[in-house]
């Protein structure tokens, strides 16, 4: 089959150029400038690029030599058009349309999450000990300090909670429960992945006379220890990053920031969804307890009240859009979740 | 400010067209199909998807009628590809999991961090080439040290004072180290400059956030952040807006004026020499309506937003050829390493300097 395309010759590593016409012939390629033959070669000594709409098609030669045809949609049968063949039909743009939001939710929401719960499970016992033990020494470094409260105080929250480990039948070496004083946190308690969780002065004083509430909140923690969470949020970031990365590797900062906002929304989702795990968690020990899971609804109303006093407006207020860049579901519904359970 | 330091009598400049060719339409085509196929190949065919879009954007890039090629070929990006994601994922198992070995981790990176960008900028010129003549850079590894680690630090303990001088340097770095085929890139811009670009930066942002607040505070009275949290969804997506607006108008000032005046103070000496004439509110328009029309697309303006940047910035550009650019010789090596270029794309650090 005999093809001809016009176009640009550039000489081997030079910038030099020549109109030319290129001439396909089976497997012999001949060069012409105006009518006179300036190259003789076969098909096996050049590559021709890949085809690509709106893009002229090149030759490059052995000796470094290349030609560029002048109209962006000459094509040789040389060229490999498989893929510009999808690029250009309308089915396969829409198909495309349709497919590509779909399986992108497909593997964040659905797929990574099921791999991630399911890896995390293989990770060896060392991982969460050395993460747990690391970050508390750093976190004891910084911005957690000695606690004020009352030894005796201390002492009752302690034997309580070892207390109800034992009922549940947890092991005391790995959960370990420590009272610190710290600005940063205000009222709050968090849980380590090696089963460290650490309780705040200012949320031990505001539920001071309320010791199930205290449980209820440690055991919402021991949740998150036991589900793996914080080693789940860790690899879901990590694979999140990666997918976005790859998928949308040529995306401009606009775009990147879209997506990284979308991420992040689904990220604070899926903390969401954790929380509420961890809440189950906790009624159902609590039920375990023979304590009523409304303590967990007690608990929650005195971080509603404690925001209360700082705030004219409480937290639940938090409506609107302001709802998706929570990372804890409403205060209000975990209460009445708390308070269904009970029932 | 316009360069004219070498007019020796046998070099004539003539001035040529700079045109982007790219149509929103069939990029879109390209764009949405190859992200299907990168999904369906679990990111394998990403590779092959990088090297069709940037061909496309090189390839309707013309300068005085000759197009610009790109040449990496899909494997290599994968193999670095491959190699960057490796090291992501370690960096940030050992950084989460492990946070007191990660600092030593995070201090290794600082040292890797020149090393990354002198690959990378290296792999982008070497893979680009203009009638058959392919680009270069020669950075170092040390001076890619001190100009991107030791200079922001010193920018840092100035609090920022020093900060223009530093990007004037960065810029420096990538421009000066440019080459086509054997010809240097001179760069004669000015500290000044971006002095004077911070300054605009500075004054805007001082006005605009002076507006806001006062804005604010006619809506709701107060400064209580309480007030804050019972505004209505309307009023948020408001707000955001105005933020919005306020950075993009401040990222356009400066990238024009630099831009500009990158251009119009670097030339290819006897060869080429280039004007950029951006205005800051033609620039404000394209990037905020680029955005607005990305979200409110859920993404798939991405294509059309790409192309009309890339005219934009063909169209205000203006080259001046001489008759020597048919006589550049090409003596590039074969040597190439995809790695770095892939891992300052992993990392989010690319260095653009125009």
């Amino acid at each position: 089959m005999k093809q001809q395309l016009s176009g640009t010759y550039y000489f081997p590593k030079t910038s030099r150029a020549q109109s030319v016409e290129l001439l396909v012939n089976g497997e012999v390629v001949n060069l012409y400038q105006n009518h006179k033959c300036i190259m003789a070669t076969n098909t096996s000594q050049l590559s021709v690029s890949s085809a690509i709409p709106g893009v002229a098609l090149e030759v490059e030669f052995l000796d470094g030599g290349k030609f560029i045809a002048a109209n962006s949609s000459d094509r040789l049968s040389l060229a490999n058009g498989k893929i510009e063949r999808l690029e250009k039909s309308v089915k396969w743009v829409l198909a495309s349309v349709l497919m590509v939001p779909l399986l992108i939710w497909f593997g964040i929401a659905v797929l990574m999450p099921k791999l991630v719960t399911e890896s995390v499970k293989h990770l060896p016992d060392v991982v969460a000990q050395e993460m747990g033990e690391q970050t508390f020494y750093a976190l004891k470094k910084s911005i957690l300090d000695p606690s004020e409260v009352a030894k005796a105080d201390r002492e009752k929250v302690i034997s309580q909670w070892q207390q109800a480990l034992d009922q549940l039948g947890l092991s005391k070496d790995k959960f370990t429960l420590h009272i610190f004083k710290s600005d940063f946190f205000g009222a709050n308690a968090f849980a380590l992945p090696d089963g460290t969780v650490v309780i705040t002065d200012d949320l031990l004083i505001s539920l001071q006379d309320k010791p199930d509430a205290i449980l209820a909140i440690l055991l919402h923690e021991i949740g998150h220890v036991q589900r793996q969470h914080s080693m789940r949020i860790v690899a879901q970031s990590i694979s999140n990053s990666i997918i976005i990365a790859v998928v949308f590797g040529d995306l401009e900062t606009v775009a990147e920031l879209l997506v990284g906002t979308g991420a992040a929304l689904v990220q604070n989702a899926f903390s969401r969804d954790m929380e509420r795990e961890a809440d189950n968690y906790a009624f159902e020990k609590l039920h375990e307890l023979g304590i009523p899971a409304t303590a967990f609804a007690d608990a929650m109303q005195g971080f509603l009240d404690l925001n209360q006093a700082h705030a004219d407006q409480p937290e639940t207020e938090k409506k609107g859009l302001m709802r998706y860049l929570a990372t804890h579901p409403d205060i209000e519904d975990r209460i009445e979740r708390a308070n269904q359970y009970g029932q | 400010m316009d360069v004219d330091h070498t007019s020796k009598a046998e070099v004539q400049f003539n001035k040529v067209p700079v045109e982007f060719s790219g149509k929103g339409t069939e990029f879109f085509g390209i764009w949405i199909v190859n992200v299907l196929l990168s999904i369906v190949t679990l990111g394998i065919y990403s590779a092959w998807a990088t090297v069709r879009t940037k061909s496309y954007f090189y390839g309707n890039t013309k300068l005085d009628s000759h197009a610009f090629s790109y040449l990496a070929k899909p494997l290599q990006i994968l193999k670095g590809r491959l190699m960057a994601i490796a090291f992501f994922v370690a960096y940030s198992l050992v950084t989460s999991f492990f946070p007191i070995a990660g600092l030593f981790f995070s201090i290794a990176l600082v040292f890797l961090f020149p090393w990354i960008i002198v690959q990378g900028l290296r792999f982008d010129s070497r893979m680009t080439s203009y009638r058959n003549v392919r680009f270069n850079f020669h950075g170092t590894y040390g001076k890619a040290f001190v100009t991107f680690i030791l200079l922001p630090i010193v920018g840092m303990l100035t609090v920022y004072l020093a900060m223009p001088w530093v990007m004037k340097k960065m810029n420096e770095f990538v421009l000066s180290n440019t080459s086509y085929g054997e010809q240097r890139l001179s760069t004669y811009i000015e500290t000044k400059q971006y002095y004077l670009a911070a300054l605009m930066v500075l004054v805007v942002t001082v006005i605009g956030v002076a507006a806001i607040i006062a804005i604010v505070f006619a809506a709701v009275g107060g400064l209580d952040p309480a007030a804050f949290v019972g505004l209505s969804t309307a009023a948020q997506i408001a707000g955001g807006l105005v933020y919005f607006s306020l950075i993009f108008l401040v990222s356009a000032i400066f990238k024009v004026k630099i831009r500009n005046h990158v251009f119009n103070s670097s030339e290819f000496e006897d060869l080429a020499k280039f004007r950029s004439n951006m205005s800051v509110l033609p620039y404000f328009m394209l990037i905020s309506t680029n955005f607005l029309a990305i979200i409110c697309s859920l993404g798939l303006a991405y294509p059309w937003a790409a192309i009309r940047t890339a005219r934009y910035f063909a169209n205000s550009t203006q080259a001046k050829i001489s008759n020597k650019a048919d006589a550049i010789i090409d003596t590039n090596g074969d040597h190439k390493s995809s790695f770095g270029d892939e891992a300052a794309d992993a990392f989010d650090i690319g260095v653009s300097a125009i």
